[in-house]
């Protein structure tokens, strides 16, 4: 039997996955021709975008995936926000009958929610586990963006990518 | 060359991924804060969601992927539904010019949803749908699980959180 542990595994993760509440979001084109976005359009609003994490996951311990960070590309667009903030869920699935249970392992975002994160420019924002996870089979993680925006600030969404280990 | 043969992968499968047809599908956040799911407006209607399974395929035989079961997340809110059906549709792709054959796969459900009346229940459900012939999915091929949900009426809604996908990776 073989044995797989590559440590450079990547996941692009399309914005057409993305979980968009509040404010009006639709798939546009990019601002770089032939780029594809989730765009919201101008509002005074707090906006929540859940990147959903679609790793392999493994029922053994240590093995499946290990995730490691992640990345969102971004562009805001007429204005700054007034902050961009990522959380990590950690969503543990009920049994049958049964709610989930939600936790928020820490992490750090590469560029300040309330500064760097949230000027009017591109954004490649890198957000990585204080301690990677392996994925159990009965998890999975959500990346939480909320982001706080005044009236003028539109937003482009270009797409995600999930760094893990895999091991199989 | 090395070789893999794991039999304990999973896959989820967020809800922004299924396709809802009839009804007012939104996405929201889910009963447990740091969920989503997406969600259907109360109303008397038939809705048919179909969940692609998009784990990895092979055209070699007895590689890739081994799909064994699916487990489908949902909670049904406010009052009951008439119906909750669930289909394993196994799709063999045409080759150009010709149509897509459909052949639905025998499978059985867990204890908790092996009734009409348990599966339409209020309450959260994790509904297991176990293949009884496990089969290798073929680069020809794909999977949908479709899922009939009759409101008939009530005032009850299905909100979706998601599915994952049990498989053996051999390659």
């Amino acid at each position: 039997m073989g044995y797989v542990n590559d440590t450079a595994m990547s996941l692009y993760v399309p914005p057409t996955l993305f979980h968009c509440v509040t404010g009006t979001w639709t798939q546009a084109a990019g601002a770089v021709t032939d780029t594809i976005c989730m765009h919201k359009a101008a509002g005074a609003e707090t906006a929540v975008v859940n990147i959903p994490i679609m790793l392999p996951s493994n029922s053994v311990a240590l093995k499946g995936s290990y995730l490691k960070s992640i990345e969102i590309d971004y562009e805001l667009k007429a204005a700054g926000a007034t902050s961009v903030t990522a959380v990590l869920n950690k969503v543990t699935r009920g049994v049958d009958g049964a709610v989930a249970v939600v936790s928020t392992p820490a992490i750090t975002q590469d560029l300040a929610a309330g500064s760097a994160a949230a000027t009017q420019a591109k954004h490649k924002l890198t957000v990585t586990l204080t301690t990677p996870e392996w994925i159990d089979n009965d998890v999975y993680f959500l990346l939480e963006l909320s982001l706080i925006c005044a009236g003028t600030v539109t937003v482009d969404i270009l797409g995600a990518v999930a760094n893990s280990t895999l091991r199989i | 060359m090395g070789y893999v043969n794991d039999t304990a992968m999973s896959l989820y499968v967020p809800p922004t991924l299924f396709h809802c047809v009839t009804g007012t599908w939104t996405m929201a956040a889910g009963q447990v804060a740091g969920t989503i799911v997406k969600k259907v407006n109360d109303a008397n209607q038939t809705s048919t969601i179909n969940i692609p399974i998009p784990v990895p395929s092979n055209s070699v035989a007895l590689k890739g992927s081994l799909l064994k079961s699916i487990e489908i997340d949902f909670e049904i809110v406010t009052a009951a539904m008439e119906e909750v059906t669930a289909v394993v549709n196994k799709v063999t792709r045409g080759i150009d010019t010709a149509v897509a054959v459909v052949a639905p796969q025998t499978f059985t459900y867990d204890v908790g949803n092996n009734s009409a009346a348990k599966r339409y229940a209020v309450g959260k459900h994790r509904m297991t749908l176990t293949i009884t012939t496990p089969f290798w999915v073929d680069n020809d091929e794909y999977v949908l699980v479709e899922l009939t949900v009759n409101q008939a009426g009530d005032t009850g809604v299905i909100e979706l959180l998601g599915a994952v996908a049990n498989y053996t990776k051999r390659l």
